[in-house]
Parts: structure tokens; sequence; C-alpha cells
């Protein structure tokens, strides 16, 4: 199995603008929502410098994300699903980001959050394996 | 002393309440104290706490407290404040004014629960119940009351529960007062009936000016009064509700009337479910009988090394084809 990112082609707009809500949930659906009256409305800025809102209800905790420079975050679109585990998968990047928001149920986000953590640390780890070495 | 009030509006008519409602965020909490008559910082007082709209699904709680002197009781009864019970919401804004027109011997305050705080508190990972939630805010009131500088002999409270154990309570924080926890107070005693008028009336008025941070143009007689039986709220649940966000933020999703709705019409949404993170027993666990019985010493030698859980934590596995 291969898989393949293909970011030339589609017209990948550049959007700075473009707000990410990383969610603690699953929702059963792929569509369209009405961010803007149900939910940015809501988001309030605490003394901690993290954020409150809430979703269904439930009590949201959020962090502002900022992608470390030399990165950049991709959306990526999948047109056809594998059949099979050894097929080829295509993806295309359809948006990119630099910041996103990062939501917890109830909870403040700190590292002990996975996707906290692969950003601290991941990326230290890519670095010192894909660098090329220097020899002194 | 502090202004602990949410904005400096001073509420003396209907009008100015609907003010001191509309400068407030609808999302949040809000709290308001009158100023505290000189008598009642002189003279010994009775203070009456009761709450307004526990049971709907839609709109704030609201518990208020009103306080006079006990040489001046009597006003209460000339302000039709006997019993609260059964009266009609034009009838409650009768007697509301009548004691913003008696500030000179009566005072009060309330403080307005969002729908939004009271979800919150009870969808939390540990419940924050709404009878928690209901102690605080009258705990809330009589410190408030205190600290404007009231002189409290005495406490009446409508109960939230069973009355022994709420009147216990109550006294274990407050021992320096004579407190009285009763059942249908507000008919009982004329200083909670006030309480209640103060309370039900700021609820009325909070959901007549209900603006939705939602955008949506509706008024409360779109909504209805929130009691799950009735049909407007039926209708307005069942209309209004966004397959992704639910309702609006007027509605209290924690209400079983309002996830029904959900769970038939919305999107369904998966949470992370915080009893499993912890009650699940470590797979390398070995029950005690185990020691007693007779393993294959292979068994032991198979066994899958585990990885570091530096590795397991920021879930990181072996990826050898790119």
């Amino acid at each position: 199995m291969a898989i393949h990112i293909q970011s030339g082609k589609t017209k990948a707009c550049h959007n700075t603008q473009l707000k990410i809500q990383y969610m603690p949930f699953k929702i059963a659906a792929d569509s369209e929502a009405n961010v803007s009256s149900y939910f940015d409305k809501y988001v309030k800025l605490k003394e901690d410098s993290n954020y409150n809102a809430s979703f269904r209800g439930y009590p949201l905790t959020g962090k502002k994300i900022d992608i470390p420079d030399g990165y950049k975050g991709v959306i990526l679109h999948e047109r056809i699903k594998p059949v099979t585990d050894k097929d080829d998968r295509n993806f295309y990047v359809i948006n990119e980001f630099n910041s996103f928001m990062y939501w917890n149920w109830d909870k403040v986000p700190s590292k002990n959050d996975p996707i906290l953590q692969t950003i601290d640390d991941w990326f230290d780890i890519a670095e010192a394996l894909h660098s090329p070495i220097i020899e002194q | 002393m502090a202004n602990i009030n949410s904005n400096d509006i001073e509420i003396n008519s209907l009008e100015m309440l609907n003010e001191f409602l509309s400068a407030t965020d609808n999302s949040e909490n809000a709290f308001y104290i009158s100023s505290v008559p000189e008598i009642c910082k002189t003279s010994p007082c009775v203070l009456g706490i009761d709450e307004a709209g526990r049971g709907p699904v839609l709109g704030p709680m609201v518990y208020g407290t009103s306080f006079c002197p006990v040489e001046k009781s009597e006003i209460l009864k000339k302000l039709e404040c006997a019993d609260s019970k059964d009266l009609t919401e034009e009838k409650r804004d009768v007697i509301f004014s009548n004691i913003l027109n008696s500030l000179d011997t009566v005072g009060w305050a309330v403080e307005v629960i969002s729908p939004n705080t009271i979800c919150n508190n009870m969808l939390k990972r540990a419940k924050y119940s709404l009878n928690a939630v209901s102690m605080d805010s009258a705990i809330g009131l009589i410190r408030a009351a205190e600290a404007a500088g009231v002189n409290i002999e005495h406490i009446y409270v409508d109960t939230v529960g069973k009355p022994e154990k709420y009147q216990a309570y109550l006294l274990s924080i407050f021992p320096q007062y004579k407190i009285t926890v009763a059942k249908k107070a507000d008919s009982t005693y004329p200083i909670v009936s006030a309480a209640s008028i103060c309370a039900k009336v700021t609820r009325d008025h909070a959901l007549q000016i209900w603006k939705f941070q939602e955008g949506l143009d509706l008024t409360h007689k779109d909504f209805g009064s929130g009691y799950p039986g009735d049909p407007v709220t039926k209708k307005f649940l069942a209309e209004y509700c966004d397959l992704v966000f639910g309702f609006p933020q007027l509605v209290r999703f924690s209400w079983s009337t309002a996830s029904n709705v959900l769970d038939k019409a919305a999107y369904h949404v998966e949470w992370e479910d915080p009893e499993e993170e912890k009650s699940e027993i470590p797979a390398d666990t070995t029950s005690i009988t185990s020691f007693f019985k007779v393993v294959p010493p292979k068994s032991l030698h198979t066994k899958k090394r585990k990885r570091h859980e530096y590795f397991t934590q920021r879930c990181l596995s072996n990826q050898v084809e790119f």
C-alpha cells in the first residue's frame, strides 16, 4: 500500500482566515455546519488564555495551537475509498492552515492530549531523523 | 462596599428590569441586588429565598431573595405577597412593581442562571447536579445580602429535596442565623412569596426579551412556556433542531425532552467515555489465582514485547512502507 498526497493540480486556496476546530467527539455526518451562528458566538477567552465554548450543552475547553515554523497544516480529501488494505490511496490537499483550535470536553488541553504531544515532540524527532547529517 | 451588580442599572420599574436583562449576555449568569434600605442594616431582618424555572426545558433558572425588617413585615401583606401560587403573569408584575415601590423598606436580589450554565454543569465529566447548583445559588444570595450589610436574623428557604437535610446543610454554613427550610414555603411565609415573585418575574421577563444569539427571529410566543407538556414548546423543539448543533442555547440540552428530540432528529454524536479510561484493568494484570496454576513455560516467552510508553502515548507506531 502506498499513500499519495496530491497538491499540484487542485487549487489549494491558501486561506489564512480558515478556522479549524478540532472537536472532542465523532459526528456521523459530513456536511456544512452553521459554525458562525451556533458556535463562534459563544467562544469566550478565559483569564488563563484558554477558551470556553459549548457543543450541545457539553462544556468545552480549548486552546489555539499554532503550527510551528517550517510546517503547515493541510486538509486532505480522499475521493475514492480503498477497497482492501493493499490498495494505493490518493489524498488531495483541499485546504491549508497554520493554526487551529483544539477543544477538549471539560478538560484543559495539555501534554496529556496525544495530538499536542505529537506537535511538541514528533516534530523534533522528525527533524532529527530527516535532517541531513553534517559532519563536524 | 464594592458594586457586585453586573452593571450599574438601578431596577426601579419593569422597564428597568428589561433593560438590565437585555444588557446581560444570556449565555452567562447574571446577578442583581437592590440597594439595601438603611432600616435593613439596623433592624433585624427576615430573608426569604425561592427559585423559578427549575423544571422547564427552556430559559434560565432564577434564584431570588427578598428581605425586610421583622418589625415591618406586615408591609408584605400590604404588597399582596401573601401567596404567590396561582397568580397570573400580569398579577405577578403588579406585585413586583409594588415591591419596587417599597425599596425604602424591602430589598431584593436575583441570580439568573443561564440555560447554558445549567447544561454545562450537568454535562461535566464530574456531574454538578441541579440541586447542587441550586444550593450554591441560595448560599450566594445569602452571602451577597450579608456583604451588602443586611442585618439578617431569620432565613426562610423553599426546599430543594428533603427539607431537614437542606436545613442542616445551610446551618452548617451559617450557624449564626435562624434558618427554616420548608416545603411550599412560598405560600407559608410572605417573605418567601416576595422572593418567589422576584424570581418568577425575572424569569418571565428574561424569556419575553430573549434575543437568540444564533440569529433566530422568534419571540416567547413562538417557543412557549418551556414546560415539557406545552405543545408550543414541543413544536419549537421539533422545528428548530439544527442537524449539527442541536438547539439554540435557550434550550437546556440536558433535559430528556430536548435530548430525545436530538436522538431522533440530529446527527449522531459520540463522546469519549470518561469511565472507560479509568475502569479498564491494565492488560498485563495477572489474577492472583493464576499463581497456583501450572503454566507451560513457553507462553511466557512468546509474549509480545511491549513498546515503550513514549511511543504509545504519542500514538506512534512502526511504519515501514511509504
